[in-house]
């Protein structure tokens, strides 16, 4: 596993995560989990959460993908994450277009030059 | 000497200031590209749900094993930065595969002499031979039920072997974003390292200027006792 290097997890809506497997990211452990979540109109935000909760506590995923619109639900545990491994970056989605004011990255960035940051 | 001090954090602040809003100008650049390129996959893949049927590009077609084709290799440098690169996964499977392949191929020069096709009479001697022959063809067989269970396929066989170009354009596409998703990852701690920098250079130089200020004050409390 070492020498392999780590993955990139997806979630997000099915041509999101289509179009991702198409590229070759996905994979399938022993276990059989897959490193993917398709949220369809019936994927419950708990679901959700616990997905990316496992994604992160996996050591062989270095980059999870995820649909900005599916990052606003799940925004606390998004923020809460602290560490660089593994990155989480937030992409468009089909009916959704990119947000740079809804990033947490570019927030936390952005609130450099917020009063707090000068105490 | 304070006063210097503070010029001289000053002057470091300004360097890593302008850093970050190198960063930042970077990041919001490759993000631009990552999202054209991102529409550009999903234009083509809704193209080739059009030409092949709705229900033929779907979450229904994934392969049962799926091996990844990529993976990110993540280094931490000296300065707290992570870098990812992204590295194609080397197929073990269809080396093996591609080996089994040569063998099978090579079998066929190396047999000698002619071969007889109408076997006359049942000799001892042909016997052995015949399973000699078996016994050279039985490696022959297992090899190729090896490549057929390798699972890394290329993921486009999910969706049929005749794909439709668009599923393909969609696939380079959504290769190229993987690649420009790992920059921004990198470019994405870089800046939060950055602002973490800048965080404590401020602080340090507030710390001096009150130092700075509290010398001044000190020496103007003397003056004014001389």
């Amino acid at each position: 596993m070492a020498g392999r290097g780590k993955l990139i997890a997806v979630i997000g809506d099915e041509d999101t995560c289509t179009g991702f497997l198409l590229g070759g990211i996905g994979e399938l452990n022993k276990n059989r989990k897959p490193n993917f979540l398709v949220v369809e109109k019936d994927t419950s935000i708990t679901e959700i959460e616990e997905t990316f909760k496992s994604f992160l506590a996996r050591n062989d995923i270095g980059i999870i993908l995820i649909n900005q619109f599916i990052a606003e639900m799940i925004r606390h545990a998004i923020d809460a994450h602290m560490q660089s491994i593994p990155a989480v970056l937030e992409i468009p989605s089909k009916e959704h277009p990119y947000d740079a004011s809804k990033d947490s990255i570019l927030r936390r960035a952005k609130g450099m030059f917020s009063a707090e940051d000068f105490r | 000497m304070g006063v210097s001090e503070l010029e001289e954090s000053s002057s470091l602040l300004d360097e890593k200031l302008l850093r970050f809003m190198d960063q930042l100008e970077l990041l919001e650049e490759k993000r631009a590209t990552l999202n054209s390129l991102i529409e550009q996959g999903w234009f083509s893949i809704s193209k080739a749900r059009y030409t092949m049927g709705n229900k033929q590009v779907s979450a229904l077609q994934y392969a049962s094993e799926i091996e990844p084709h990529v993976c990110v290799h993540a280094r931490t440098q000296d300065n707290g930065e992570v870098e990812f690169c992204t590295k194609k996964v080397e197929q073990n499977c269809s080396n093996e595969a591609d080996k089994d392949v040569k063998s099978i191929e090579d079998i066929g020069p190396q047999e000698e002499g002619v071969r007889r096709r109408n076997k006359p009479k049942k000799d001892i001697a042909e016997k052995e031979a015949s399973e000699e022959t078996s016994g050279e063809k039985a490696p022959e067989v297992s090899p190729v039920r090896k490549s057929d269970k390798n699972p890394q396929q290329d993921p486009l066989k999910w969706f049929g072997i005749l794909v439709p170009q668009s599923l393909k354009q969609a696939q380079s596409s959504f290769k190229q974003v993987i690649e420009l998703s790992a920059e921004i990852a990198t470019l994405q701690t870089a800046v939060l390292n950055t602002r973490e920098e800048l965080k404590h250079g401020m602080k340090n130089k507030q710390i001096l200027q009150e130092e700075v200020s509290a010398a001044r004050l000190d020496k103007e409390a003397d003056r004014t006792c001389q």
